[in-house]
Formats: C-alpha cells, sequence, structure tokens
C-alpha cells in the first residue's frame, strides 16, 4: 500500500466507478454504504468495509463523499456515528456531490474549527465520465488541501480546475448545469420543432454538429432523443434538484436568469409527468407531451 | 376578547391598533421594545416574551417576516408554545412556504395548540383602512375563536381550507399581482415606446377585458412615477421565491410566473429592491434602451 488511507461514502452509479479507481491505484481504501450490497464488488476488489462513517473516519487521513443532496452530506458528516466523530486533526474531507455553495461553506467552517480540512469537488460528466475517468473536477478550497489531493484526483479526472475557496466548486457546478441543462432543453425544442416539420432528428443532428450549434450536448442527448432513447444517462431528478440550488442562489444574490427559470420549469413538467428517473432527454417527451394535449 | 400581538412592523402595527380600536384587550411584544411605544399608547400592554404573551390570551398572533421568524416566536424557548393558556388559538399572518405553515401547525398541535395560517393581502393601506383580505387555512373551531380579530382587521375573510391553505391562496394571489404588475408595466412600456401616451392607453384598456385593479391602481403610481412603497420589491421577491419553491416540490409547470421571479431577482440586484414592485417599469425601461 502507498500514500494516505482513503475512505470513500457514497457507492452509486459514480462513487462506485471512482472508489474503484482509488483502489486500482494502490491506495487502501475504506468503504461504508447504508446498503452493504453496495460495497460488495469493492470489498471483493481488496477495500475494507466499515460498520459506521465514524470507524471509517478513524481509519482514513482522506475521506471523499459523494452522495445525492446536501442534507445527505450533513448526515453522513454529523448524523449520529459519522465521519465528524471520527476524522483526526490533520485529515481532509473532499465533497464531491452537488451541494449549495453556502452548505459547503458552513461544513468547511465546521470542519476546520475540529482541525479537519474540507475541499468542495463536484463533477460533471456522468456516470461515463466515471468510469472513464474522464470527469470534469472544479474544486474550492485551500491550494494546500488541493495539492494534498491531487494524485488522487488525476485518477478520477482529465481536467481539474482550482475554481476558488470554499463554495466555489460548488458555484461552478452550479454554471455547469446553468449551460448544459440550458443546452438540453435547446436541442429538444430544435428536434421537436424539426420533427412536426417533417425532418428526420437523426439527420439535423448531424447536420448541426458540424456547424456553430455543435456541442457536446447535442451530440450525446441529442443522439438519444434522435434514438429516442431514453433510459438514464442522467436521472433527470438529480438535474432538477440542482436546479433548486441554483435559482435559490440567483434569488439570494437578486441575479435575474429568465432563461434558466423556464429551463427550471420544464423539468418541474418533466417530474409531473413521472419522469424523474429517465434521462434528462426526456425533456423533448414534455415538449410532444404538449401536442398530445392539442389533439 | 384577549388578544395577543407578535410583531408591529410596516403592517403589524395598524393591524394591532385596529383591535385596540375594535375594544379588544391586546397585549403586544416585539424584538425591538420601543416599536411597542405607539400600542403602548393607545392602551395596549406589553408582555416580555412570547410565552409571557401567550400566557394572558386567547387569540396569539404573529405578523413576522418568515418562516424562521415565526417558528422562533411560536416554538421557541421563550415563544408561545412554551406557556400557553389552554384552548389558545394561534395565528400567523405573515406570508411563509405553505408547506413550513403545515410543519409549524403540525408541531404547535402536538402540543395542544390550534394555529391558523392567515396571511393577507391589501399593502399598508389596507392594514391602516382595515380592508385587508384574509386567506385563512385551519380548523372551523379555531377560525370561529379568531374571527372577532379578523373582523377588526379585515374585509374580506375567507376560510379556504385546512392547515396551509391560507398560504396556498396567498401564494395564488403573489402569482396574480406579480404577474399583473408586469403586465401592465409592459403594456405602458410597449405604448410610450411606440410614441403613445400610456396614460390615453390605460384609460381605453380600463373599459375593456383588460381592466383590473393593478391596472387601475399600479398603473396610475407608474404614470405618476410614484415608486414610494406600497409594497416592497424585495418582499414580492420573497414571495415569488415562496411560489416557485412550492411548484418545484410538486412539480408544476409556471412557466409565466417563473419569468416574474426573474424580472425580482433583477430588480433587487439592481438597487430597486425597496422600491415598490412597479419600479419594475424602471427594469423594463432599461432593457428597452431608455432610462430611469
Amino acid at each position: 500500500m502507498v500514500g494516505p488511507r482513503l475512505g470513500f461514502i457514497g457507492l452509486g452509479a459514480m462513487g462506485r466507478p471512482m472508489a474503484g479507481h482509488l483502489l486500482a491505484g494502490g491506495y487502501s481504501l475504506a468503504v461504508w454504504a447504508r446498503r452493504q450490497a453496495t460495497a460488495q464488488p469493492l470489498v471483493e476488489a481488496g477495500a475494507t468495509l466499515c460498520a459506521t462513517p465514524a470507524e471509517l473516519a478513524r481509519r482514513s487521513d482522506i475521506v471523499f463523499t459523494m452522495v445525492t443532496t446536501g442534507a445527505d452530506v450533513e448526515q453522513v458528516l454529523f448524523g449520529p456515528e459519522g465521519l465528524g466523530e471520527g476524522l483526526a486533526p490533520g485529515a481532509l474531507l473532499i465533497d464531491m456531490s452537488t451541494i449549495a455553495p453556502g452548505h459547503a461553506r458552513r461544513l468547511a467552517t465546521r470542519l476546520t474549527a475540529q482541525g479537519v480540512d474540507m475541499l468542495d469537488a463536484p463533477v460533471s460528466g456522468g456516470a461515463a465520465g466515471a468510469g472513464a475517468a474522464t470527469l470534469a473536477i472544479m474544486v474550492g478550497g485551500q491550494s494546500t488541501a488541493l495539492e494534498r489531493a491531487r494524485p488522487l484526483f488525476n485518477r478520477l479526472g482529465k481536467t481539474l480546475v482550482h475554481v476558488g475557496d470554499h463554495g466555489a466548486g460548488q458555484v461552478a457546478k452550479a454554471c455547469n448545469q446553468v449551460v448544459m441543462v440550458g443546452f438540453i432543453a435547446a436541442v429538444a425544442e430544435a428536434l421537436h420543432l424539426a420533427q412536426a416539420a417533417g425532418a428526420d432528428p437523426a439527420r439535423v443532428c448531424q447536420a448541426l454538429a458540424g456547424g456553430s450549434a455543435g456541442s457536446r450536448v447535442l451530440e450525446v442527448f441529442g443522439g438519444r432523443m434522435a434514438a429516442r432513447d431514453f433510459t438514464a444517462g442522467v436521472e433527470a431528478r438529480l438535474h432538477h434538484k440542482d436546479y433548486a440550488i441554483l435559482m435559490g442562489e440567483a434569488q439570494r444574490l437578486g441575479v435575474p436568469l429568465p432563461v434558466s427559470g423556464q429551463v427550471w420549469q420544464q423539468l418541474n413538467a418533466l417530474m409531473a409527468k413521472g419522469g424523474g428517473s429517465d434521462d434528462t432527454s426526456s425533456l423533448l417527451r414534455v415538449l410532444e407531451g404538449h401536442d398530445r394535449g392539442a389533439r | 376578547m384577549k388578544i395577543g400581538f407578535i410583531g408591529l412592523g410596516i403592517m403589524g402595527r395598524p393591524m394591532a391598533l385596529n383591535l385596540v380600536k375594535g375594544g379588544h384587550a391586546v397585549t403586544v411584544w416585539t424584538r425591538r421594545a420601543e416599536s411597542m411605544r405607539p400600542l403602548l399608547d393607545a392602551g395596549a400592554s406589553a408582555a416580555a416574551s412570547p410565552a409571557a404573551l401567550a400566557r394572558v390570551v386567547d387569540v396569539a398572533i404573529s405578523m413576522v417576516a418568515d418562516a424562521p421568524d415565526v417558528e422562533q416566536v411560536m416554538l421557541g424557548e421563550q415563544g408561545v408554545v412554551a406557556a400557553h393558556k389552554p384552548g389558545l388559538v394561534a395565528v400567523d399572518m405573515s406570508t411563509i412556504l405553505p408547506a413550513a405553515a403545515r410543519d409549524i401547525a403540525a408541531r404547535l398541535h402536538a402540543q395542544g395548540v390550534d394555529f391558523l395560517d392567515a396571511p393577507v393581502s391589501g399593502g399598508e393601506i389596507g392594514a391602516i383602512a382595515a380592508t385587508l383580505s384574509i386567506m385563512v387555512g385551519g380548523s372551523e373551531a379555531a377560525f370561529a375563536k379568531a374571527r372577532p380579530a379578523f373582523d377588526c382587521m379585515g374585509q374580506n375573510i375567507v376560510h379556504v381550507g385546512d392547515r396551509g391553505a391560507g398560504q396556498v391562496a396567498k401564494a395564488a394571489n403573489q402569482i396574480v399581482t406579480g404577474v399583473g404588475v408586469l403586465t401592465v408595466a409592459e403594456a405602458l412600456n410597449f405604448a410610450a415606446k411606440n410614441g403613445v401616451d400610456p396614460a390615453k392607453v390605460r384609460e381605453a384598456l380600463l373599459g375593456g377585458f383588460a381592466y383590473s385593479k393593478i391596472l387601475e391602481n399600479h398603473g396610475q403610481r407608474m404614470l405618476d412615477r410614484n415608486f414610494k412603497p406600497g409594497f416592497k420589491s424585495w418582499m414580492h421577491q420573497k414571495d415569488m421565491n415562496i411560489v416557485m419553491q412550492s411548484a418545484h416540490e410538486l412539480g408544476l409547470c409556471l412557466p409565466v410566473s417563473a419569468v416574474t421571479a426573474q424580472m425580482f431577482n433583477a430588480m433587487v440586484g439592481t438597487g430597486l429592491g425597496e422600491e415598490d414592485s412597479i419600479a419594475v417599469l424602471k427594469l423594463l425601461e432599461r432593457l428597452s434602451g431608455g432610462e430611469d
């Protein structure tokens, strides 16, 4: 075993391959999961299963969390038997979940008070990026902490940017979602128009890819829309959750986001039709739903 | 009836004064003791805490800024729940998230206190003139008990439904007024930029299906360029945030409200937050290449 002892909590579609990359790098890795079965593949690959987050923290120098909401992070950190009870002074906590920037700052303050460093390091790239270790990682926190974690980040992603102080990684992630989901909504509208006007959406996608409208979203999500493959991908409920965060920031700061406000409403409509577990490309089906109503 | 009143701001002060005028024995509490002065001069008594107030009244009313304040005065250590008279009805007339109102109602109920959410519409003018619209959620029995207090403060008093229903009605009210103000501002700006007298356009529209109180009252204030609040933009922004949060939780598509909420964000961000919400006209003028 080499280097720092690592811990990882949150072994979902993103977390599991990420933890696997760390383990494959030769690090000692402790894991904890609410449902032990989730951890099984990693345990078989050599990870140590812990009974509680506190136990995991006691045997780790650097702990990663990759869970769904701010409340989940709060729970594994400061809930009963939480990480906070086991993290020693000098330890480093890296939260890679997507949560509100203000929440990340509050957690950092609380951990700093007990001598623990924190980085907020949300990612973009989805399960595919996690599997291929090509994630974009957006980091907020102290440079010294980032330098400590850099070799680990390098095993998880391709782009690593130190955006700024605590919370800055989450700000960048919110901006990422504004652009990405805004693009998905735009591509859905374009292909909906194409279809209604009698043009083949796949051909339109192909044509657009060569010009100024070319983007990764057009390629990936446009492709899914054209193929009518709406299985996740990125579960739309996660983007929906992220919009509550970013629109909350806009409200708090007095920043108008008129286009994002509309995208948010389309996501609400998608949730209402029970599409939360589908890929966000199913925003196309929300638009098609309007037509059905009109007929 | 013995009535307690917590929160004596722009709205709360005239509302409490109207309760005194109505012949009720009013006890007040506020965070800053000097805010109580006008009420004490009018014959109200002061309490040392919300708990002390709750000990001596039949109905305890709060009129504060937001949900955490309501929680504090109702459920805090020195809150209404700490030492209340048996049978006390707690009434919150602030505008808060319906889900928060339901939560507070359930927690108070568990401690034997009946709760009504009873937000109002009508602004400072309505509060002074005792012509507020009051939208009430909660039990029939609690509503009947608080009714004499409502009668002193408002005119259009509707028991909308169960817990939280008053706040739902208020959120719906803010959708209509928020979108309405924005719509009237767009129409008058449209007229002006087309070189047509907006006053004449307003007058013409008043006779048709575009008639509304907002076109009449807010429209006139836009023409007068009287941006003094009234109802401050930052408060309407707060209320639209309640609307949009509720829509998010329920999976509701509110595209028009969403635009309106963003316009209010822009107002707060560009320093118009302390002006009346009709100052959205200034924002539209700026966006259309004009000046204030």
